[in-house]
C-alpha cells in the first residue's frame, strides 16, 4: 500500500492554524506569527553567497558533484513529494536504498541552485512538515536525522529560505536542544550531517549571526577532534569557511584580529586556532594548521596578511619543538602562504620560515616542501638553492657511497655536508626505501617543469639513477662500507627499482653525454635481462627504454641509426625474444606492447627492419596469437597486425592452426570468429580497419569480399565494442568508395575524391554488395547505445553525401516503392535479425530519406538511463520501495 | 606503544564499497578497493584522499589486498591504481586475478555504453592494473617485504574468494572479506586455522539472520521456473557474468537432467565458455564433489545450457535465459525484459540485489508501469526475488570466530543495527572486545607484541643446574641481563654482560634505620636481634659475625647507639636488590620490636 497524506496525521498541526491548511509558515511554532519582514518575495533573487558550489558534499573539496540530476522541480515531482515526506517520516517504512537520500539531497541542491528556496518551501509545505517532524521525534533514526540536517542546510543557504526556517526549526536542529543532546549524536553520520548542514547554511550574514547566537562554534571546535576522519575534516573546513565568510562581510581591513574591529565569529575562530597552535597535542596542532592552510589557500584578502602576521610567531614556535609537530600540515601551510598572492617576494617572513623549516625537518618531511618551493617562480634564489639541496642530498649520498674513486663526480660537490640524509638512509631498510622513492618521485615531477633549477645536474642524476638500479640489481660493487650497507639494503628492492626506472625515463627528456647514454642503455639491458626482475619492473624498464630510444627519423628512412643505438638494438632484440617466451603473461604482454611501439617508431628504418627480420621476434609474436591469456592474444594481434602492415610479417609457424593456411588475414578472421574473449576480437577489428585504411596487400586483393566478410562476422559479435569498431571499418570503406564526405566543399581542396558523381551508382552497388547498409541499419537498433550512435552518424553522413551528389537522379532514377517499403518493414523488424536484402541504389537512398535519422540521433544523444536517473523516477522508487517488505540485506 | 589501527573508508556500518585501512607494526595495508554501484558520480569510489593527507599513496601503502572479484570489493581498483596513482603491489588469489578484469570490463562497458561516461577507466587501465597484481595460492605465506607477510585462506562465497591473514612480527590481523560457512553446489565452506590473530575483521551481512535452508530456496526456485515453462512461459534470470550464475546453472542443469526436460536454457554473452574455462582452470577451488566428479564429468560443461543469440528472444514457446547484467540496467537482459515483460505467462527472477535507479529495483519494488525509451511499458510478467548470495549467517560468523580464536573482533560490511546485536553476542560468548567503526572512524587497539630474545648457553646451563628437570610446557622465570645491540636482543648472565660491555660492577644496596627502645649495649642488642631472627627465620641462614653485626642472606644488620637518646638503639639494615622481599619483611619484623628477654 502506498502511503498517503493521512499517514502524516500524527504530527499535524492544530486545526485552524494556518499551517494545517498548508499555508506558508515561518517556523515550527504554531503560535509564532509570520512576520512580513521575514518573507523574501519570490523572484527577489538569491542573496549573496560565498561559494555556491560548496553547499554540500564535503567529500570533494572542489565542491563538484558530477552526475547530479539536473531536472528542477516539476509538477509531477511536486505531486509525489508529500507522499514521500510521509514515508520518510514513518518509522515503519525503511528507506529502500542507502543511496536514495543522498540522491534526494542532490536533487534539492540542484533545485535550490536554480530557483528560490522560499518558493520551494512555500509551494511544498510537506518539506517543513518533515523537518519539524524529525525535530519533534526524540528517537528519529540516525539516517533520517542526518538527512534532515543537511536538507535544512540546503534550504537555509538562501537568505529567504533561512528566514523562513528560522525560529525553532533551525535552532532546534542545529542548537543545543537538537540532536546535539540526543543519543543519536553518537552516530557519526548525524554529526557529519550537522556539520554539512551548517556548511550549506553558512552563506550569508544572517547565518553568521545564527552561528554566533547559538553557540555553534564551540561544538565545531570540539568536532575537530572527532573520532571520525570525515567529521573532523569537515569541521575544520567549516571553520575556514565561516572565517572567510565573516571576514568577507567585514568592512575594511583591520590591522589585527585581536582588535575589536574583527567580527566576533572571526575573532573566536582565530582565538581557537591560536590556542590550538600552543597545544602540546599534535592532533590539535594539525587541525589548527589545516584551518589556516584552507583559509590562506582560498582567501586572498588583505585580512589574511594580518592574520598571518598575528599567527606566524606561534607557527614559528612549533619549529622550536623537538620533534616538530604536525610536520606534514606545517609544510602544507607554508606552501599555502608562499603561493598566496597576498605575499610578495619582498615579504621575507614566509621565506625565512620556509628556510628554517627546511633545515629543521628530516629529509622525508622536507622533500615535499622543497619541491613546492622550487615550483614557485618568485621564490628567492638562496631558498631555491637550499630546497634543491634537500632534494639532491639523498642521491648525493648514494653516489658518494657507491663511488669507486673519491674524486668521482657527484651531486652537491662542495656543498656543506649533512649527516642527516645518511642517517636516514641507514636507519632502517624501510626508511631508506621510503626516502629514495620519495626523492626520485619528487625529482621526476620537477624535471619537466620550466622553473626547475638551472643548471640541472643531468649527468649526475643519470649516474644516481643508474647506480640505484645497479644497487637494486646486485650489480654494484661499492668500495666503501657505507656503499656495502646500501647494497645490502637495496638488493632486490622492487620499489626503488620501479621508482628509479620511472625517473630514468623522465631524464630522457634532457641531453646527456654519450658515455652516460651508454651507461643508461647498459643499466636498462641489465634490468631487462635479469632473471630476478619482477613483471612490474620489466614493464617500467620497457617504458624507460622506449623513452631513451631516439624517435622516428625525419624524414623516415633517410638516415641510419647511430652505431650506439644499433648496437643497443642488437642486444635488445634477443632480450625481447626471451621476454616474449616468459611464463608470466604480464611480461609477454609488456614485451608485445613494447614491440608495437618500437615498430611504430622505426618500421621504416632499414637497419631496424634488417635487425628485426633477422631475429626471432616476429615469429614469436605471431605464435602469441594463440596465447592462453586473452590480453596477450590481443596485444599479439596488434603487434603482428602492425608488423604485417609494414611488411615485417613472418610466415606462420603453426600449420595446424585453422587460419594459418590462409595467411595472417585468415588467422585474424579466425580469432574474430572464434575467440571467446572480447579483447582479441576488438584488436582484430582495429587491425583490419587499419589495414583497410592503409591499403594492406591482403585486403587490396579483394576489398569488397574482405569488408563483407568482416561486417558479417562483426554484426554477430556479442561485444558491442567489436560491433562499434566494425562500424568504423564500414565508415572507412564508405569514404574509400564514395570519397571523403563533404569533399565538394570549397574549403576541402585537396582531399581525395575516390569517385566522381557519375560513378555513384557503381559505388552504391559496391555498398550493397558488402551489405553495408544492412549492417548499419541493424546496428541502428543495437541494444548498446554507442553502436547505435555510430551507426546513426554513419547513415547520416552517407545520406548527406548522396544528397550532395545529386540524390536519386544520380543514383539511377526512381526507386521501386515496394522494395523500399519492404526494406523499411524489414528494418523495423530488424530486431528479429531479418536481413534487408540487396537494395537497388535508388531504393537505398529512398530508405535513408524515409528514416528520421536526426530524430534518432537526438534520442540516442540522451543517456539511456536518463529516465531512471530523473528525480521523478527517484521519488517513485522511494515511494514504491516503502510498500515492499524489506528484502534481506543482500549484496553481490 | 605498539598498536593496530583500522579505519574503514567503506563497509564501515554499511554494505557499500569495501575499503578498509589497516596499520599494523608500522605497515599500512588496504583491504579491498570496492565500488558502490548505486552512485553514478565519484561517490561510487571510496574517498582515497583520506588515506594520506600528504605524500604519495605508493609511499604510504605497503600493499593492497583484494578478497574476491565482486565489484563492491574490487570495482575501484583500476581507478585507484591508474587514475589516483597507486603504483604498489596488489595481492589477490589466482582465480580472482583471472575473473576480476572480466567483471571490471563488463561494468566499464555498461558505464560507457549506458551512461555515456567519458571520464571512466579504460580497458587498457584495467589491464595495466591487473599487471600490478601478485597472485597468491591458498595457504601460501607471501612475504610482501622483510617484515610484512600475508596468507590466504579459503572463504567459499565465490570462486577464488579468500580470507587473508596479515602478519608483522608477532602481530596479526585476519580479514575475512565475504565468506560462507556452508558449502554450496560448487564451492566449499570457508576454513581458517586456529591462528589466534590480534584482530579478526569479519563481514556481517547476515549478522542477525539464521538463514533458512538453502535447499528450500533452491526448491522454490526450481518450482517457479518449472511451472512457468510448463505453462509455456519464458523465464528471464538477470545475472552478473560470473558468480552465482554458475551456481544457478548447475542447479537448473541437474534439474533438467533429472526431469528430462527439453525446454531450452540459454546463457547470454558467451559466458558459458568463459565460465567453463575458469572453473576448469581453478577446479581446486571448487567443492569436493565437483573435484571428485571432474575426472569423468565436468560439472561446468552443461548439456542443457546453450549459448544465446539475440534472435532467440523472439522464438515462440518456453525457454529460460540467463542474461547480463544482473540489475536489468542495460544490455541484453534489459532488451529481453522489454520483449517479454508484457506477457503474464513469463517470469523474471532476480537472484540478487538491485540498486536504486535500475529497472531491477523498480520491478522488485512493485512498479508495473515503466517508461522506457520514451514509451510506457506495462509489466505483466511475474517478478520474483530470490537471494542466492553466499554469506555466512550469524551462526556461521560465530563459528568462524570460534575457529580463529581472535583476541578481538571488528565487524564490517553490515548494517549498524544488526552489527550491534552481533557485537554483543560475540562479546558475551567469546569474552573478547568487538568493534564496529563507521566509515571514517579509526579503531586503535594496543598490542603487546612478543619480542624474540636469544638466551646465552651459559645462562641456560646455570638455570638448568638450579632446577634440573624443568617442565617443558610451564613458563619459567629467567633472570639475566638484556643486551640490545644492532636490532638483536640477547639475555645473558650479568657477569657476561659486564664482560661484553666492558663495564665495572656496582652494588646497589637498600638501607633502612629501625629504632628500638633498648637500654642495653649495642653488642647485646645485636645478640638479641640474632636470637630473635634465628628463631623466626628458621629456613634462612642467620649469622652473628665477630664484628657484632648480624646477617640474614645478603642482609646486614648493625646496632648503634642513638646520638641523642641513650635508651634507644638504632638498627642499620641494608640489603641487595636480590633480597628485596626478605629485606622488606625483616625491616617490618624488626619494627615490631624484639621479644622481651627472659628475666
Amino acid at each position: 500500500m502506498k502511503p498517503t497524506h493521512n499517514s502524516f496525521c500524527h504530527y499535524k498541526f492544530p486545526s485552524g492554524s494556518p499551517w494545517s491548511r498548508g499555508s506558508p509558515r515561518p517556523s515550527v511554532s504554531a503560535s509564532s506569527p509570520l512576520r512580513a519582514s521575514q518573507v523574501v518575495k519570490p523572484g527577489a533573487g538569491p542573496p549573496e553567497r560565498v561559494d555556491p558550489a560548496a553547499g554540500r558534499g564535503f567529500r570533494r573539496t572542489d565542491g563538484t558533484r558530477a552526475g547530479a540530476p539536473s531536472l528542477a522541480m516539476d509538477p509531477e515531482c511536486a505531486l509525489l513529494l508529500p507522499g514521500l515526506c510521509a514515508v520518510l517520516a514513518d518509522p515503519g517504512q525503511p528507506v529502500a536504498d542507502d543511496t536514495c537520500l543522498e540522491k534526494l539531497l542532490d536533487w534539492f541542491q540542484t533545485v535550490t541552485e536554480t530557483g528560490s528556496s522560499l518558493r520551494l518551501l512555500q509551494d511544498n509545505p510537506c518539506l517543513v512538515e518533515l523537518l519539524s517532524h524529525v525535530l519533534g521525534t526524540q528517537d528519529a533514526p540516525a539516517g533520517l536525522l542526518s538527512f534532515a540536517l543537511r536538507l535544512a542546510g540546503i534550504f537555509g543557504a538562501q537568505e529567504s529560505g533561512f528566514q523562513y526556517l528560522q525560529g525553532e526549526l533551525l535552532s532546534g536542529l542545529f542548537g543545543d536542544a537538537g540532536p546535539l543532546g540526543q543519543a543519536a549524536w553518537t552516530v557519526p553520520s548525524v554529526r557529519s550531517g550537522w556539520v554539512q548542514g551548517l556548511r550549506s547554511l553558512a552563506q550569508h550574514p544572517s547565518a553568521l549571526h545564527f552561528l554566533a547566537d547559538h553557540g555553534v562554534l564551540d561544538t565545531v571546535f570540539s568536532l575537530q577532534r572527532d573520532p571520525s576522519l570525515f567529521v573532523a575534516s569537515a569541521a575544520s573546513q567549516l571553520l575556514a569557511h565561516v572565517l572567510a565568510l565573516s571576514m568577507q562581510g567585514a568592512a575594511g581591513s583591520p590591522p589585527a584580529p585581536q582588535d575589536g574591529a574583527w567580527p566576533t565569529c572571526a575573532r573566536r575562530i582565530v582565538g581557537h586556532v591560536e590556542e590550538s597552535l600552543c597545544s602540546t597535542a599534535a592532533p590539535q596542532v594539525t587541525q589548527a594548521l589545516n584551518v589556516l592552510t584552507s583559509t590562506l589557500g582560498r582567501c586572498h584578502g588583505h585580512w589574511t596578511k594580518a592574520l598571518w602576521a598575528q599567527l606566524s610567531p606561534l607557527v614559528a614556535r612549533l619549529l622550536e619543538r623537538e620533534p616538530v609537530p604536525a610536520a606534514h600540515s606545517l609544510v602544507d601551510l607554508l606552501l599555502s602562504v608562499a603561493r598566496s598572492p597576498v605575499f610578495s617576494s619582498a615579504d621575507s617572513g614566509p621565506w625565512d620560515m620556509a628556510a628554517r623549516t627546511l633545515s629543521r625537518l628530516g629529509p622525508l618531511q622536507a622533500g615535499p616542501l622543497a619541491l613546492g618551493l622550487l615550483k614557485l617562480q618568485h621564490c628567492p634564489q638562496t631558498l631555491r638553492t637550499q630546497a634543491f639541496g634537500v632534494l639532491l642530498q639523498p642521491l648525493a649520498c648514494v653516489l658518494k657511497a657507491s663511488a669507486q674513486a673519491p674524486e668521482a663526480a657527484g651531486l652537491l660537490d662542495g656543498a656543506p655536508g649533512s649527516s642527516v640524509p645518511v642517517d636516514s638512509l641507514l636507519s632502517s631498510k624501510s626508511a631508506c626505501v621510503g626516502l629514495l622513492c620519495q626523492t626520485l618521485a619528487l625529482l621526476e615531477e620537477l624535471q619537466p617543469l620550466p622553473q626547475r633549477p638551472s643548471p640541472w645536474p643531468q649527468e649526475a642524476l643519470l649516474g644516481a639513477a643508474v647506480t640505484m638500479l645497479r644497487l637494486c640489481g646486485g650489480g654494484a660493487a661499492p668500495a666503501s662500507s657505507l656503499g656495502g650497507r646500501l647494497c645490502r639494503t637495496l638488493a632486490g628492492c622492487v620499489r626503488v627499482q620501479r621508482a628509479a626506472l620511472d625517473f630514468l625515463g623522465t631524464l630522457s627528456q634532457g641531453a646527456g653525454p654519450q658515455e652516460s647514454v651508454t651507461q643508461v642503455f647498459a643499466a636498462l639491458l641489465e634490468c631487462l635481462e635479469s632473471p630476478d626482475s619482477s613483471p612490474t619492473v620489466l614493464k617500467k624498464a620497457f617504458q624507460a627504454t622506449l623513452r631513451w630510444l631516439p624517435g622516428p627519423p625525419q624524414p623516415p628512412s633517410c638516415c641510419a641509426l647511430s652505431p650506439h643505438t644499433l648496437l643497443f638494438l642488437q642486444e635488445l632484440l634477443p632480450v625481447l625474444q626471451k621476454r616474449l617466451c616468459s611464463p608470466c603473461w604480464e611480461v609477454r604482454d609488456s614485451a608485445l606492447e613494447f614491440l608495437t611501439q618500437l615498430s611504430r617508431c622505426w618500421a621504416e628504418q632499414a637497419d631496424f627492419r634488417r635487425a628485426l627480420l633477422a631475429s626471432e621476434v616476429p615469429r614469436l609474436a605471431r605464435q602469441l596469437l594463440q596465447d592462453p591469456e586473452s590480453y596477450v592474444r590481443a596485444s599479439a594481434v596488434t603487434a603482428v597486425g602492425q608488423l604485417s602492415g609494414w611488411g615485417l610479417q613472418p610466415a606462420s609457424t603453426s600449420p595446424q592452426h585453422p587460419g594459418a593456411q590462409q595467411g595472417l588475414l585468415g588467422e585474424l578472421l579466425h580469432i574474430l570468429t572464434t575467440d571467446s574473449e572480447g579483447f582479441p576480437r576488438r584488436a582484430v577489428t582495429q587491425v583490419l580497419t587499419e589495414w583497410l585504411r592503409a591499403g594492406h596487400a591482403d585486403v587490396a586483393q579483394d576489398t569488397e569480399q574482405f569488408v563483407a566478410t568482416v561486417l558479417q562476422v562483426v554484426s554477430r559479435d556479442l561485444d558491442w565494442e567489436v560491433r562499434a569498431q566494425g562500424l568504423e571499418l564500414a565508415r572507412v570503406f564508405l569514404v574509400q568508395t564514395l570519397g571523403q564526405p563533404g569533399a565538394g566543399c570549397p574549403y576541402a581542396v585537396g582531399l581525395p575524391v575516390a569517385s566522381s558523381p557519375s560513378a555513384l551508382p557503381a559505388a552504391l552497388h559496391a555498398l550493397g554488395r558488402v551489405r553495408l547498409l544492412d549492417f548499419a541499419l541493424c546496428a541502428l537498433l543495437d541494444c548498446d547505445r554507442p553502436v547505435a550512435q555510430k551507426a546513426c552518424d554513419l547513415l547520416l553522413s552517407l545520406r548527406a553525401e548522396l544528397a550532395r551528389r545529386g540524390g536519386l537522379q544520380e543514383a539511377g532514377g526512381s526507386p521501386d516503392p515496394a522494395a523500399v517499403e519492404a526494406a523499411l518493414r524489414g528494418w523495423r523488424t530488424g530486431e528479429q535479425g531479418q536481413p534487408l536484402g540487396e537494395l537497388a541504389p535508388a531504393a537505398m537512398l529512398a530508405v535513408l530519406d524515409a528514416m528520421d535519422l536526426e530524430g534518432f540521433r537526438g534520442r540516442l544523444a540522451e543517456s539511456s538511463d536518463r529516465v531512471e536517473r530523473s528525480p521523478q523516477s527517484l521519488l517513485q522508487d522511494m515511494l514504491a520501495a516503502a510498500g515492499v517488505r524489506e528484502n534481506q540485506a543482500d549484496c553481490y | 606503544m605498539p598498536e593496530i589501527r583500522v579505519t574503514p573508508l567503506g563497509a564501515g556500518q554499511d554494505v557499500g564499497r569495501s575499503c578498509i585501512l589497516v596499520s599494523i607494526g608500522g605497515k599500512n595495508v588496504m583491504l579491498d578497493c570496492g565500488m558502490h554501484m548505486g552512485f553514478n558520480d565519484d561517490r561510487r569510489f571510496p574517498d582515497f584522499s583520506y588515506i594520506t593527507q600528504n605524500g604519495r599513496l605508493t609511499d604510504f601503502l605497503d600493499c593492497v589486498i583484494i578478497s574476491h572479484f565482486h565489484l563492491d570489493h574490487c570495482g575501484a581498483l583500476p581507478y585507484f591504481s591508474e587514475m589516483v596513482g597507486y603504483d604498489g603491489p596488489i595481492y589477490m588469489t589466482h582465480p580472482t586475478q583471472a575473473i576480476c578484469p572480466i567483471l571490471l570490463e563488463d561494468y566499464r562497458k555498461i558505464a560507457v555504453d549506458k551512461k555515456g561516461e567519458a571520464n571512466f577507466f579504460t580497458s587498457q587501465m584495467i589491464k595495466d592494473c591487473m599487471k600490478k597484481v601478485v597472485a597468491v595460492h591458498l595457504h601460501q605465506t607471501v612475504q610482501v617485504d622483510d617484515e610484512l607477510e600475508i596468507k590466504a585462506y579459503y572463504a567459499g562465497h565465490v570462486l577464488g574468494a579468500a580470507m587473508f591473514q596479515i602478519k608483522v612480527g608477532s602481530e596479526s590481523v585476519v580479514y575475512t572479506g565475504d565468506y560462507n560457512m556452508t558449502p554450496d553446489r560448487h564451492l566449499g565452506a570457508a576454513w581458517i586455522d586456529k591462528c589466534r590473530p590480534d584482530l579478526l575483521i569479519t563481514e556481517s551481512t547476515y549478522a542477525t539472520t539464521i538463514r533458512d535452508s538453502k535447499r528450500c530456496r533452491e526448491r522454490d526456485f526450481l518450482k517457479k521456473v518449472h511451472e512457468t515453462v510448463e505453462r509455456g512461459g519464458k523465464v528471464l534470470i538477470p545475472v552478473f557474468a560470473l558468480g552465482r550464475a554458475q551456481e544457478l546453472c548447475i542447479l537448473l542443469e541437474t534439474f533438467w537432467e533429472r526431469m528430462n526436460l527439453k525446454v531450452p536454457i540459454y546463457f547470454s554473452t558467451g559466458l558459458t565458455e568463459k565460465a567453463n574455462h575458469y572453473y576448469k582452470l581453478f577446479i581446486t577451488w571448487t567443492n569436493q564433489k565437483i573435484r571428485k566428479t571432474f575426472v569423468h564429468r565436468n560439472m561446468f560443461e552443461f548439456k542443457h545450457i546453450k549459448a544465446f543469440d539475440r534472435a532467440f528472444a523472439d522464438n515462440p514457446g518456453p525457454m529460460v535465459v540467463f542474461a547480463t547484467p544482473g540489475m536489468l540496467h542495460a544490455g541484453q537482459s534489459l532488451q529481453i525484459f522489454r520483449k517479454w515483460a508484457g506477457n503474464e505467462k513469463n517470469m523474471v527472477i532476480m537472484p540478487g540485489y538491485c540498486v536504486q535507479g535500475t529497472v531491477g529495483h523498480k520491478i522488485l519494488s512493485g512498479q508495473r508501469k515503466l517508461e522506457m525509451e520514451g514509451r510506457q511499458l506495462e509489466v505483466r510478467m511475474q517478478v520474483e526475488y530470490m537471494s542466492f548470495s553466499a554469506h555466512a549467517d550469524a551462526k556461521g560468523i560465530m563459528q568462524l570466530v570460534g575457529q580463529a580464536e581472535p583476541r578481538r573482533v571488528l565487524l564490517v560490511h553490515g548494517e549498524a543495527k544488526k552489527m550491534e546485536f552481533l557485537k554483543q553476542k560475540i562479546e558475551q560468548e567469546f569474552r573478547v572486545s568487538c568493534y564496529m567503526p563507521a566509515n571514517g572512524e579509526t579503531v586503535t587497539l594496543p598490542t603487546s607484541p612478543s619480542i624474540p630474545v636469544s638466551v646465552s648457553l651459559g645462562l641456560l646451563k646455570r638455570e638448568m643446574a638450579q632446577v634440573p628437570l624443568p617442565e617443558a610446557k610451564k613458563p619459567r622465570l629467567l633472570h639475566g641481563t638484556l643486551i640490545m645491540k644492532e636490532g638483536n636482543f640477547r639475555l645473558v648472565s650479568s657477569e657476561q654482560a659486564l664482560k661484553e660491555l666492558g663495564l665495572a660492577e656496582h652494588q646497589l644496596r637498600f638501607t633502612c634505620r629501625v629504632h628500638l627502645h633498648d637500654t642495653r649495649k649495642e653488642q647485646e642488642t645485636a645478640l638479641r636481634v640474632y636470637s630473635h631472627l634465628k628463631s623466626v627465620l628458621r629456613d634462612h641462614c642467620v649469622q652473628h659475625l665477630p664484628d657484632g653485626s648480624v646477617t640474614v642472606e645478603s642482609i646486614l644488620i648493625q646496632a648503634a647507639a642513638h646520638s641523642e637518646d641513650p635508651g634507644t638503639k638504632v638498627l642499620l639494615v641494608s640489603w641487595t636488590y636480590q633480597d628485596e622481599e626478605l629485606g622488606s619483611y625483616l625491616t617490618a619484623l624488626l619494627k615490631k620490636g624484639l621479644p622481651q628477654a627472659p628475666s
